[in-house]
């Protein structure tokens, strides 16, 4: 089959796409037409109201696919005259690419970069053009890496490889997006009865009613059924488009070669995965590690802390860049994996082109730590910007570690506070270890079914892990409430805890002491010795309260 | 409202009777004998047990001495435990087996283990038996289903129980060079823990260094040779032969071709269990059960194997002559892996049953 073929075959499957409700609603009149000739008035009167309900989803649907106008992602939009230099690459990469270049460019908070156009005409024509540019990716590519991924997605938009491939492109980023439409719209619907059905328990409860099980089964049914019939269409057009997107691909990745260089090419395909990977970590392991004390890092620091990361860890990325995915990220991509597309570029013939633009990427902007401090503003909800800023990172993590240790709440607590029937302190659990109760206790934890059965040795073996993990939180608790730990912030590495020497003057031994505590026959001894030294008196007069 | 109620009523009576009438249906089907259980009538009228009364947790009768020790030693009796142990001396045939049976009790209980090692901290036979439990301990927690279906905590206990024995059991090898129990015991080290090949095989030389021809260090070697651990058929095929000829009459070791054999059979028929080579085994199994001292501890074992595979091979008499030496306990290859308990019992019975059978006919 020729391109053009191709391509023409990708526009009637399009075309379906639009006219599937018209079809079926064209065969339903049609059935009614036959009805009204041949079958006796009774029955055909009848089956019309089955046929006008079935059609009634019908129509729905056809009004579904009135295709959401395209809404920016968040993102931090930018001026020809702030960001000079990178529009002026922008604008040469896709003069050499031989397209347009995008209108408008925003700044996102994301490993990505795409290109996206609000096409008009169901995608038969072009409309104006946004380049989406991660930020994170410029903090970790060099400035040749950026140019081939940017060559790469103006690239599918030039028709350089095949005629009316841009048709196809487009075509596809709008089926995409209605079928996203429909899902969004069925779990809106779903959503909405699960909240009404929640308010309706939640009264129950209050009255002391038995809560029934929420079910959504229903609602939103016409919708999804609508949405689960275009869904399979969408299917068949992606399945049938595949092959010519996957060569779409490969073609962009070529010209990307040509403009930007083999090398940078490869290793941009290379870096992406790896940058990804290490976002998510960094997104969750540093960003976000005072969300639940309310804490934000210095303002600019939130993205900003992702290039310290990365540099700290080039030996981590080493390992993600070599191990490279096999498999498309999900049945819609158009994208061969990503082993593939490197394979391919890395056998183009060597083009000498190996030390260009090898500054950071970041380097592109006028004033990139402006430029990072100003995206917070525009990514981050305003719930979070109202988080309080800390001085720096140490800062960050000693604030966020004290409020995770003093809200600390364990299966270990849960049990406990249900064996004593008392609030769950560490005093408290120490003392049922030395009365000899802890197995008792153990009993209480949550436990698997294999754990549940066992007896003896075999009990204490499969609860000890739990029990000492738990029993850790609690004595870190414990020495952080009265200021005794300090934490080791590290960008290389997970944030270390130091505890206070022993009284001997040696280091501490958490871990020896924890095992003996929850060993077959308990010392809490060793323990206790790391603990600070427990007033005597309040205890006393607790008991004294009235209850 | 009476006259819904009335309606209710009548319409209740013969839904109740059908529910009735299919809920006895069900228990007749369920307490009906299967068919193909056979006539328990001609094994009983020989003194044969009937199911439920074969022991299920041993393969044959303790070996004397150990019957009276085993419950003392639950009861918390240390002192019994060490009196055995030091009794059988260099037995080491006998000496694996009772630590073996030792270690199953410190397994789920060993405060008299503790006592002991408290009241003498070297003795090295406290020292194998510590050993020998914490990887019966391991295998406890990871329960006996294929790896699919054992948890990530299963395996988190198991890894943590063997790396803690390779450390008891290089103190028990220590305390008592000559015995080849510590190293046998790492056997199932190594087949938990995947040691290489190449490991096993010097694993192995500590071990014939120490004892050539031992049952349960070779029944234990071939296991790691299975193709279901970490060898394959030929590798375990070729190791059960060899030991088998190396060594001399009424050592058991002729059962090693028999497990081999049963351990990689996928076939569906008996047809693979009669060909020449399989009846040769088995008459080699015969004659070096009949050589062998009959008070070996693991003789029943191998009488199990070959009842079983004399049955396939429609040698009835034989067959029957070898249940009735071992009739009444039945944990052993090759019921054992059918099932726990009754399951493994049913097993025997249906298969000793038949053989009662079909010699009753030919007699009559």
């Amino acid at each position: 089959m020729g391109a053009t073929l191709r391509a023409l075959r990708a526009l009637v499957l399009l075309a379906g796409f639009y006219l599937l409700g018209v079809i079926l609603l064209a065969a339903l009149g049609g059935a009614d037409y036959l009805l009204y000739l041949h079958a006796p008035s009774g029955v055909a009167a009848k089956l019309y109201v089955v046929s006008v309900l079935l059609a009634i989803p019908l129509v729905r649907g056809l009004f579904m696919l009135r295709t959401p106008k395209g809404e920016e992602l968040p993102g931090l939009p930018v001026t020809e005259a702030e960001e000079p230099e990178l529009w002026r690459t922008v604008r040469e990469l896709a003069d050499a690419v031989g397209t347009r270049a995008p209108s408008r460019i925003i700044l996102t908070a994301d490993v990505n970069a795409a290109v996206s156009e609000d096409a008009r005409l169901l995608g038969l024509l072009s409309g104006p053009r946004r380049l989406y540019l991660g930020l994170p990716l410029l903090q970790g590519l060099t400035e040749a890496q950026l140019r081939a991924v940017l060559a790469h997605e103006l690239g599918h938009y030039s028709n350089a490889d095949t005629r009316l491939a841009a048709i196809t492109v487009r075509g596809r980023a709008q089926v995409l997006r209605t079928i996203g439409h429909f899902e969004e719209r069925a779990d809106n619907t779903a959503g909405r009865e699960r909240a009404r059905q929640e308010k309706k328990n939640a009264k129950a409860e209050a009255k002391g009613k038995q809560a029934k099980e929420i079910d959504t089964g229903h609602a939103g049914l016409t919708y999804r059924a609508m949405a689960k019939i275009y869904i399979g269409y969408a299917k068949l057009y992606f399945r049938a488009t595949l092959a010519g997107s996957r060569r779409q691909e490969y073609a962009a990745d070529a010209a990307a070669a040509r403009i930007a260089g083999r090398d940078a090419t490869a290793s941009a395909l290379r870096e992406i995965p790896a940058l990804d990977a290490a976002f998510g970590f960094y997104m969750n392991s540093y960003a976000t590690l005072g969300a639940e004390a309310r804490l934000l890092p210095p303002r600019g620091d939130f993205f900003g802390g992702y290039g310290q990361m990365l540099s700290a860890r080039q030996l981590e990325l080493v390992g993600l860049r070599t191990e490279l995915p096999t498999e498309p990220s999900s049945p819609y991509d158009s994208h061969p994996p990503m082993a593939d597309r490197v394979e391919r570029v890395e056998s183009l013939p060597a083009d000498g082109r190996a030390d260009e633009a090898r500054g950071a990427a970041l380097g592109l902007l006028t004033d990139p730590d402006r430029t990072l401090a100003t995206l917070e503003d525009a990514v981050l909800t305003e719930d979070v910007l109202r988080f309080r800023r800390t001085g720096g990172w140490q800062e960050l993590l000693d604030g966020s570690m004290t409020a995770n240790l003093a809200s600390l709440d364990t299966a270990l607590h849960r049990a406990l506070a249900m064996y004593i029937k008392d609030h769950p302190s560490l005093p408290a659990l120490l003392k049922v270890i030395d009365d000899g109760q802890l197995w008792q206790l153990a009993q209480r934890l949550p436990l698997s079914d294999r754990a549940a059965e066992a007896k003896g040795r075999a009990f204490r073996e499969f609860v000890r892990p739990a029990l000492a993990d738990a029993l850790q939180g609690m004595v870190l608790a414990e020495l952080s409430a009265h200021s005794r730990l300090s934490w080791e912030f590290s960008w290389a590495e997970p944030a270390a805890v130091r505890l206070p020497p022993a009284p001997d003057g040696t280091e501490a031994d958490l871990g020896a002491a924890i095992a003996a505590a929850v060993a077959d026959h308990p010392d809490t001894g060793p323990l206790r010795a790391l603990l600070p030294p427990v007033p005597q008196g309040p205890a006393a007069r607790e008991t004294d309260a009235p209850r | 409202m009476t006259v819904l109620l009335w309606i209710l009523a009548v319409l209740a009576v013969p839904t109740l009777l059908f529910g009735l009438w299919i809920a006895g249906v069900f228990l007749k089907e369920f307490f009906r004998p299967g068919p193909s259980d056979g006539d328990p009538e001609a094994a009983e009228a020989l003194g044969l047990l009937p199911a439920e009364r074969q022991n299920t947790k041993y393969a044959g009768p303790l070996p004397a001495g150990l019957d009276a020790t085993l419950p003392a030693v639950r009861g918390g009796d240390w002192k019994a435990a060490a009196k055995l142990m030091q009794d059988l001396g260099r037995d080491w045939e006998r000496r694996s087996s009772a630590a073996y049976q030792l270690a199953e009790i410190a397994a789920e209980e060993d405060d008299w283990l503790l006592a002991w090692e408290a009241d003498r901290p070297d003795d090295p036979d406290a020292a194998v038996v510590r050993a020998r439990s914490t990887v019966i301990l391991a295998w406890e927690l990871r329960g006996g289903k294929r790896a699919k279906y054992t948890t990530s905590e299963q395996f988190g206990g198991f890894h943590r129980m063997l790396e803690r024995s390779r450390e008891e059991i290089g103190r028990a090898a220590a305390l008592n060079p000559d015995d080849p129990t510590p190293y046998i015991t790492e056997i199932w080290v190594a087949l938990g823990l995947g040691y290489p090949n190449s490991e096993m095989d010097r694993l192995w030389a500590e071990i014939t260094a120490r004892a050539p021809h031992h049952y349960e260090a070779h029944f234990s070697a071939l296991q790691y040779w299975c193709a279901k651990w970490r060898g394959s058929e030929k590798l375990a095929t070729d190791f059960a032969e060899r030991a088998a000829t190396a060594a001399p009459l009424g050592s058991l070791l002729t059962v090693l071709p028999l497990v081999a054999h049963f351990e990689h059979d996928q076939s569906d028929d008996g047809d693979v269990d009669r060909t020449p080579k399989m009846i040769g085994r088995v008459d080699a199994g015969l004659a070096d059960a009949a050589a062998a001292d009959p008070t070996h501890p693991r003789l029943p074992e191998l009488r199990h194997l070959l009842a079983y595979y004399l049955a396939l091979q429609d040698r009835d008499a034989a067959a029957l002559e070898q249940f009735k030496l071992v009739d009444g306990y039945v944990n052993a290859l090759p019921w054992r892996y059918q099932g726990d308990g009754p399951v493994m019992a049913a097993h025997y019975c249906r298969i000793r049953n038949a053989t009662a059978q079909a010699v009753s006919a030919a007699t009559d």
